[in-house]
């Protein structure tokens, strides 16, 4: 047994005080905002790389629900998801731009654009589905969204057939030319939730350091205006993103000043590092993200698994040649057998994921109740890298969704219709994003 | 893997534009006929678009041009120079004669070499023309963050560790094209500035006891006046202090003089009956200062006394005054105990000598937040930022009411300035389309560049001077920078990224295969090629060892690996590699890992790395619709050479993978942790292979034999990718002949490392500036 493993189960144990607690009813007042509903509606995004084995996927018929094989592990939680079939990401495909599905997959998944094809200079894509959404409902919570995965981005040059690293691994976008980093250590995550610095240290000095950061903050946005102004154009868009970071920033520090007494309220360990065991440290980062819900501190994260074209080997499942590699199965029985063991080991994530939520209570439900998360793929079959017929699940009630159902729409129907559809029951009212070309009907 | 690769014919990409005139086979054409006859000036008309028309269109014609690659469109010679990256492969694959698949109808060797030469001179550029190209903005990435803090501030914490990866552009991540700022890296400067600043700066907290002057015991010589205590004439004046912690303390005596004679005044300092030293007092008598002894003590009493010994006194003499020396001592103060995290850092001492009175603030403030952030900054600060500044610090002091709080707080602030977190180039009201950089951001341009970290202060003052624009003393400083220890951070962020060694954190392979493989070996191969380059570097040799060599570092384990006898425990040491077919980093085994899967090798992973690394001339990528793997013919049960041999049946496939796959299987007597080996598995191993253009070769050994002869190419190759990282910009087809004349300069020395930087660093991409003109 690692130490990682120790840890884990006493951060777990932690989770279970805080959960059989009435204090923890009284933990999410602390940071919501006054005006904020009752139940505040999550969304949440799960990438899974490299597509995904269609045969033992998809239920053979629409309508009510069937398990399929790769579905087994959700069994238990069977009227709590749907399986969307036929949806698409069309501008992932390569229209003219030659290879690199993998980049384009990852780039396209939430925002329904097609990647400017370039290594470096100029990279180009979209606003993504959780960013626009993070615009609107993330001004209630101290992070406007909240970006994870297990896989840092790639660290040396070999992106994807000449596709910028930024491409393959980001999916959330704040606009156009700006990915959003996401945190692959669930140490660091805990911290920015929460906090660093010994408990004592906060608490005596949590208000005097907002005032600090205030004034520096003010201070750097002086100079860099003064900066701005003197730069060549493309440098000036630079600085724009240094002005949205701290603007950002300012106004979590403005706006809340209860993290310390958060903390101590929730009596949380805090993580070590990221676990040797990836399905440990994919259940790990689903933690986090479960309990950046529970204390509202953000209403919107997305999760990647692996980034797309991940070479991995699975060797605790006992599948050690690299997912990447198996999933171009040729069709082979060998591959296609491995290929449906790594799914089927991402399902079991994505249970324990669902099961923790729904195992906490809100209101007169559970926590999946009050969200709507998306689950699937960028690529099809990791053979033939196709983009449409996209393995998509829908997990959860919230904004009303009608679960246990498999919903089959026409072949190609663009992605981002569920999308906008989605935006659109809570309450952010998006006429078009990226190909969308009208809401999905019947999922509410 | 395979259809993650190079890049797109027809997009306007960096990497690998020099393939322009070839890889080997040209070489063997040229070697099976020395004797060229003199070709007539080849023209477009004539060489290019007749054969572009015959042999090419066929495919890459139409709606659905065969790998996306439309030739038929360009048809002029005016098309070809608007799109020298394309036409630059297009000479790359028909000069090695990839290009048309074999098996087609295809042009002779003469009309493949007129088409070339063709289009080689006509995207040749002219240095004296061609624009230094304009980098973008570049924040510091991670590992120049570190460096920095270290530099800037003395600390050795690595606060950017815990901040989220930086994103990659032409294969480095110091591209200023691709390094984006987001609230959650804005988030993590502000943590890591005040870590940072508490490091560096340490507020005292400590217990202070004081005595006024009248209160102290004395001898005869010495008398209380005025709330002090007055030495008329030799004396000695004490008080017993209690001390209940150990640890260590300051003895503080605030004393000032009246001077009189050739000499200061002299006073003892006892510690009970030791005298501790003997000091001079140099402040007058009307403004006392502190004189601080620091020493260790014990719990208990002590007697601490200051004792008055050279009093002077001459009576009035020929109407001269009277000569009187007098001391006078204010207070005695016992300071601590001193916590070792509360001791003053050094870059505290240096920036804040002493802690000024309250009413002096200000001008301390001042005066040190002007060095500091001259240096943050790496350029002088400016006195509308310094005014800006100070307001942080009074903001600081006061709400603190600490003159170290209000330091603390400015520090931070500057540690999250744009002008620090950023390097800033500016455009200025230049109207002319490019400008000298000034000799601060020539300064940096270099520091970063060799050091990944600020100037040092030599630097800085022959940035000060302007000495740093001259082309020798840049050339100079460069050879003065890589023998400084600072240099490994070229080491740790150029070679493994060129090599892309980072790969080998990933590299898991099965260990019921390759048990010999554990996190000790995986250390060791990462060593073993750092050792290696550092070497070449720092010996200054030739790059071409990169190549081939006959020497390399072991330690143990990897001696183990490699079969080497007689090298034990842990210590690397440099070994021959005589008889042991390796030598260069090409057969080190951490390039023969990260270009292996966790079960086999694969000779196409290794092809490409020789193509893409050493060779600069990447594959280009599969075209779409990669047709099914799963052909009936290819079997489970057939070895990886065969199944590949299936494969290249194919001649969409065969086209690539010939001479990817032909370079890979050279490397395939060793296995995927680098071990060798003459069979795999049953199957004994073939290592033979068969390039585009004929030539034959078996083996590592005489593949890199191969390579040698044509190391022009390698050399190209190398300074394009020192180039990129060195400017923090993709080199594009515009630089091309700035690179050509790097590698021609360096050619008679046989391309010494040394000389190479001194090349670049000399060049106008890095020296000069494309001047956009300030945007709105």
């Amino acid at each position: 047994m690692t130490e990682n493993q120790i840890d884990r189960r006493r951060f777990l144990k932690g989770l279970g005080t805080l959960m059989a607690l009435p204090a923890l009813e009284g933990l999410a007042p602390l940071a919501r905002a006054a005006n904020a509903p009752e139940n505040p509606v999550r969304m949440a995004f799960l990438f899974v790389p490299n597509g995904i084995d269609m045969r033992n996927w998809t239920p053979p018929s629409p309508g009510s629900l069937e398990i399929t094989p790769l579905l087994e592990p959700l069994r238990g939680l069977k009227n709590d998801f749907s399986i969307l079939t036929g949806l698409a990401q069309n501008n992932a495909n390569a229209l003219g731009d030659g290879p690199g599905d993998h980049a384009r997959s990852t780039a396209a998944w939430l925002t329904g654009v097609h990647p400017k094809k370039t290594a470096g200079s100029d990279i180009k894509l979209g606003i993504s589905a959780d960013q626009v959404a993070a615009l609107e409902i993330g001004k209630k919570t101290r992070f406007s969204s909240l970006e994870l995965g297990c896989e840092r981005g790639g660290n040396a040059g070999d992106c994807d057939s000449g596709y910028s690293c930024a491409y393959s691994s980001n999916i959330s976008w704040r606009s156009e030319n700006t990915p959003v980093a996401k945190e692959v250590n669930p140490r660091l995550v805990f911290e920015r939730l929460f906090g660093n610095g010994s408990k004592s240290e906060q608490d005596e000095s949590v208000a005097r350091r907002d005032l600090f950061n205030k004034s520096i903050l003010d201070f750097v946005m002086e100079d860099a205006t003064s900066l701005k102004g003197r730069l060549g154009k493309r440098d000036q868009m630079k600085m724009e993103e240094y002005f949205q970071a701290v603007r950002e920033i300012e106004k979590r520090v403005v706006a809340f000043e209860n993290t310390a007494k958060l903390e101590a309220a929730a009596g949380i360990g805090k993580p070590k590092g990221i676990p040797s065991d990836f399905g440990e440290h994919i259940r790990l980062m689903g933690d986090m993200m479960i309990l950046a819900f529970q204390a509202d501190l953000t209403r919107v994260a997305t999760f990647m698994f692996a980034n797309d074209g991940s070479n991995r080997s699975y060797a605790q499942i006992g599948v050690s040649d690299g997912h990447h590699d198996i999933s171009h199965h040729g069709r082979l029985a060998d591959k296609l057998e491995k290929k449906k063991k790594i799914d089927t080991y991402h399902v079991e994530q994505l249970a324990y994921i669902l099961g923790r939520m729904k195992a906490i209570k809100e209101g007169n439900g559970s926590m999946l109740d009050n969200t709507l998360l998306v689950y699937g793929a960028g690529i099809s079959d990791g053979d033939a890298h196709n983009h449409n017929n996209l393995p998509i699940l829908l997990a959860g009630r919230g904004g009303g969704l009608k679960a246990g159902q498999h919903y089959v729409f026409d072949n190609y129907t663009p992605m981002n219709n569920l999308f906008i559809t989605m935006l659109d029951r809570v309450g952010v009212r998006v006429e078009k994003l990226g190909d969308s070309t009208g809401k999905l009907q019947g999922l509410f | 893997m395979a259809r993650f690769s190079g890049s797109l014919v027809g997009l306007a990409l960096g990497a690998g534009f020099l393939g322009g005139s070839l890889v080997i086979p040209l070489q063997t054409v040229a070697q099976k006929k020395p004797a060229q006859a003199p070709v007539a000036t080849p023209t477009f008309e004539k060489d290019v678009a007749p054969i572009i028309t015959k042999y090419c269109a066929g495919c890459h014609s139409g709606a659905q041009p065969s790998g996306g690659v439309l030739l038929t469109a360009g048809m002029t010679a005016a098309a070809v120079q608007k799109n020298p990256t394309a036409w630059s492969r297009v000479a790359a694959r028909v000069g090695n004669q990839s290009m048309p698949p074999k098996g087609l109808p295809a042009p002779t060797e003469a009309q493949r070499r007129a088409m070339v030469a063709w289009i080689d001179k006509n995207l040749a550029g002219d240095c004296k023309l061609a624009d230094p190209g304009k980098v973008t903005l570049r924040r510091l990435n991670r590992e120049e963050y570190n460096n920095t803090v270290r530099d800037l501030m003395g600390v050795s914490i690595r606060p950017a560790d815990d901040f989220p990866s930086d994103d990659v552009g032409y294969g480095f991540d110091n591209i200023g094209d691709v390094l984006s700022m987001s609230p959650l890296l804005m988030e993590k400067y502000l943590a890591a500035s005040e870590k940072v600043v508490k490091a560096a700066i340490r507020i005292p907290k400590m217990k202070v006891q004081a005595v006024d002057g009248a209160s102290l015991q004395y001898t005869t010589g010495a008398a209380p006046r005025d709330g002090a205590m007055l030495f008329p004439s030799n004396g000695t004046a004490s008080y017993k202090f209690k001390v209940t912690a150990p640890g260590w303390y300051r003895i503080r005596l605030k004393l000032g003089e009246q001077h009189a004679g050739d000499e200061y005044s002299r006073v003892d300092l006892r510690l009970d009956r030791d005298k501790l030293t003997t000091f001079e007092v140099r402040e007058p008598m009307g403004n006392p200062g502190n004189y601080d002894f620091p020493t260790k003590l014990t719990p208990g009493e002590y007697n601490i006394g200051a004792t008055f010994i050279n009093d002077f006194y001459r009576p009035p003499l020929n109407g001269q005054k009277a000569l009187d020396r007098n001391v006078i001592l204010t207070a005695m103060e016992l300071i601590g105990p001193i916590e070792e995290n509360q001791i003053q850092t050094a870059f505290q001492r240096k920036l804040i000598p002493s802690t000024p009175p309250k009413e002096g603030w200000d001008l301390a403030a001042r005066t040190a937040l002007s060095g500091f952030a001259t240096k943050a900054y790496r350029r002088p600060v400016t006195t509308e930022e310094l005014d800006r500044l100070l307001n942080v610090f009074k903001y600081g002091a006061r709400s603190g009411d600490s003159f170290e709080v209000g330091m603390q707080l400015a520090c931070q602030a500057v540690l999250c300035n744009p002008n620090f977190l950023f390097r800033v180039e500016l455009d200025g009201a230049s109207t002319a389309s490019s400008r000298t950089l000034n000799p601060y951001e020539v300064a940096s341009r270099l520091s970063y560049f060799l050091w990944s970290s600020m100037p040092d202060d030599t630097l800085f003052g022959l940035a000060k001077t302007g000495d740093i624009l001259k082309p020798e003393v840049l050339a100079e400083q460069a050879k003065r920078m890589i023998q400084d220890p600072r240099s490994d951070a070229l080491v740790e962020n150029f070679a493994t990224q060129w090599l892309q060694l980072r790969k080998l954190n990933n590299f898991e392979p099965d260990v019921k295969q390759f048990p010999a493989f554990n996190s000790e070996l995986r250390e060791a191969m990462f060593t073993e090629t750092k050792l290696y380059f550092t070497d070449v570097m720092r010996s200054d040799r030739s790059i071409t060892e990169f190549l081939d060599s006959k020497y390399t570092y072991v330690n143990e384990p990897l001696a183990k690996l490699y079969g080497i006898q007689g090298v034990t425990g842990r210590d690397f040491r440099k070994v021959s590699t005589e008889g042991t077919g390796r030598g260069g980093v090409i057969t080190q085994a951490s390039v023969l890992a990260i270009t292996s899967n966790p079960t086999r090798t694969s000779p196409t992973k290794r092809g490409r790395w020789i193509l893409e690394q050493i060779l600069g001339t990447p594959p280009p990528p599969p075209p779409p619709g990669v047709p099914d793997l799963a052909e009936k013919h290819i079997t489970e049960k057939m070895s990886v050479r065969q199944k590949l041999e299936e494969h290249r049946k194919n001649p969409t496939c065969a086209a690539c993978h010939r001479e990817m796959d032909a370079l890979g299987f050279g490397f395939e007597n060793f296995d995927p942790i680098g071990k060798f080996r003459t069979a795999d598995g049953a199957a004994p191993i073939d290592a033979s292979a068969d390039l585009p253009g004929g030539r034959k070769f078996t083996g590592a050994t005489q593949l890199k034999t191969i390579l040698m002869g044509d190391k022009q190419l390698f050399a190209r190759s190398f300074v394009e990718k020192l180039m990129t990282y060195a400017i923090g910009r993709g080199v594009d087809v515009q630089d091309r002949c700035f690179v050509d004349s790097v590698v021609k300069e360096t050619a008679a020395g046989n391309y010494k490392f040394g000389e190479i930087v001194a090349k670049i660093v000399n060049s106008d991409p890095f020296k000069k500036r494309k001047v956009e003109g300030v945007g709105k």
